[in-house]
């Protein structure tokens, strides 16, 4: 499974826990406040990542640029797991 | 000290608030907080409970008020009254007030009123701490360059640090929008309507507008973050924003009513500061990591009580230090901090308890970048039950009964949990 897939499946995961719905279909240029998840829907999506994958991103990088899209979200994991 | 009135009435310029659409300049509501004052002449030395309708509603009360009853104070919505002598305002109906005999002359006018505001997070009896106009204020300054300024209120007015914000906009002159409450794009919608240049927000508030990747829209010339620990993060994506921008964090203890401002853009504060005797407060470290501080304005009885032999007050925040800066790493009294929320563990640990098939729980914070930190547990379960089931279970039963951001984000099922000695659990 790539990086992306897992994302989304964590995101389907932390919607369920916190009782949201995710947009059909979440594109490269989906705003990330518009998928569904809210603020602490993200933070809980950072900290399953965070089991799922070995590592945080937010965390290790001092993030330059806070993404906006899904497509940023990822290119931070892309680029915290090429660092790894 | 002139009250907030005097103040007022002696700018050069007063500014304008807005709320839902509708704007008020601070000129007009003086104007009805002098005749709150005619029309009401029996509230003079009374105590005050002022409810929240709105900004402007709650700004006339505060300038009416301040310097002319005992005390204000400031409630949240549904609050228990810490005494029943409060005089609610607004007043339900003209002949709700008592009406004493004495004559206003005789009764206590124009002397320091006290500010109570009532922590935030407790469910049910919050605490009230008194501040005076003058500690409330001790930070706020007046210049033509802020009276400029276009602030956002993202805070409760009646909390403390939306009230730091409603002075400082009233005191510096300048126009105040209540934008408080509102989903990242919809408020960002409305700061790029109001044409906003001055903001207070928690980090997390902050995270929250930079992700909505429209931040660099606005014309920012004051950036405030407070509320929750401020991480170098957050704090070098606004610099790059906004690198003309006055950028500021603040600390602030409600308990102790201390603010301090750090302004040179890295996170925590100056170690320099500590025992340094130009600062507003004083400032150590005890023993066991905590932050220590030492008002230079006298302290109210209950924390005078609470103080060391040197005068200084525990914050109860722990701290460490590294790189010549003292950093906030969270509280020791085990409270947990979801984005400017506080969640107290030992509720959350009830509410959990309910379950039938748990023997313990425990509630502790995790570090999260984007929300500061997240409520997790550890529960051990009763032999023979199922850690699907009980997960589930659990959740369903915090869902019914607590806030979003207590519900635990992660139920552990654990063999043990550490107790100290006592008896307790060990929240270390």
């Amino acid at each position: 499974m790539d990086l992306e897939q897992q994302i989304k499946q964590a995101m389907q995961q932390v919607a369920q826990l916190s009782d949201c719905t995710l947009v059909e279909p979440i594109e490269a240029d989906t705003l990330l406040l518009e998928c569904g998840l809210d603020s602490l829907g993200y933070a809980m999506l950072v900290a399953q990542l965070e089991e799922d994958l070995g590592f945080d991103p937010f965390t290790e990088l001092q993030i330059e640029t806070y993404p906006s899209t899904f497509a940023q979200f990822v290119a931070i994991y892309q680029l915290a797991a090429n660092n790894h | 000290m002139p009250s907030l009135l005097e103040r007022l009435k002696t700018l050069p310029n007063t500014g304008q608030i807005s709320y839902a659409g509708n704007t008020f300049s601070v000129h007009e509501l003086i104007t009805q907080a002098d005749e709150i004052r005619q029309n009401y002449a029996h509230l003079a030395g009374q105590p005050i409970a002022l409810g929240y309708t709105n900004l402007a509603e709650f700004i006339t009360a505060i300038i009416a008020f301040d310097a002319w009853c005992s005390s204000i104070y400031l409630c949240p919505p549904n609050v228990l009254l810490p005494q029943d002598d409060l005089i609610e305002w607004p007043l339900e109906s003209e002949t709700s007030a008592p009406v004493t005999d004495l004559p206003n002359s005789d009764r206590q006018t124009n002397k320091p009123t006290a500010w109570y505001l009532a922590t935030s997070g407790t469910t049910g009896q919050p605490k009230w701490y008194a501040h005076s106009f003058a500690s409330l204020t001790a930070s706020t300054k007046y210049s033509e360059k802020l009276q400029s300024l276009n602030w956002a209120l993202l805070y409760q007015p009646f909390r403390y640090a939306g009230l730091q914000v409603v002075l400082q906009a009233l005191l510096s002159g300048a126009d105040l929008v209540d934008s408080a409450d509102n989903e990242p794009l919809a408020l960002m919608a409305l700061l790029k309507q109001s044409e906003t240049t001055a903001i207070s927000a928690t980090p997390s508030l902050w995270r929250q507008l930079l992700m909505t990747g429209q931040l660099s829209d606005l014309k920012l010339r004051y950036i405030t973050l407070g509320g929750e620990i401020a991480d170098q993060s957050v704090l070098d994506s606004l610099k790059r924003l906004f690198p003309q921008a006055k950028l500021r964090h603040i600390y602030a203890s409600t308990e102790a009513g201390v603010g301090l401002v750090v302004s040179d853009g890295l996170a925590g504060f100056p170690l320099t500061w500590l025992d340094d005797n130009s600062q507003p407060v004083g400032l150590k470290i005890s023993d066991d990591q905590h932050l220590m501080v030492k008002p230079r304005f006298t302290l109210c009885q209950n924390l005078r009580k609470q103080t060391d032999s040197q005068g200084y007050l525990d914050t109860q925040d722990r701290v460490e230090v590294k790189d010549g800066r003292v950093l906030f790493l969270g509280r020791a009294t085990g409270t947990i901090n979801v984005g400017g929320n506080k969640v107290h563990p030992e509720e959350i640990e009830q509410v959990l308890m309910q379950c039938v098939d748990i023997n313990q729980a425990k509630v502790y914070p995790k570090k999260s970048p984007l929300m500061g930190e997240l409520v997790v547990a550890d529960v051990t379960i009763k032999p023979d039950v199922d850690p699907k089931l009980i997960k589930f279970e659990l959740l369903k039963i915090a869902k019914n009964q607590l806030q979003r951001f207590e519900i635990p984000t992660k139920i552990n099922i654990v063999n043990e949990i550490a107790h100290d000695p006592s008896g307790k659990i060990n929240r270390k």
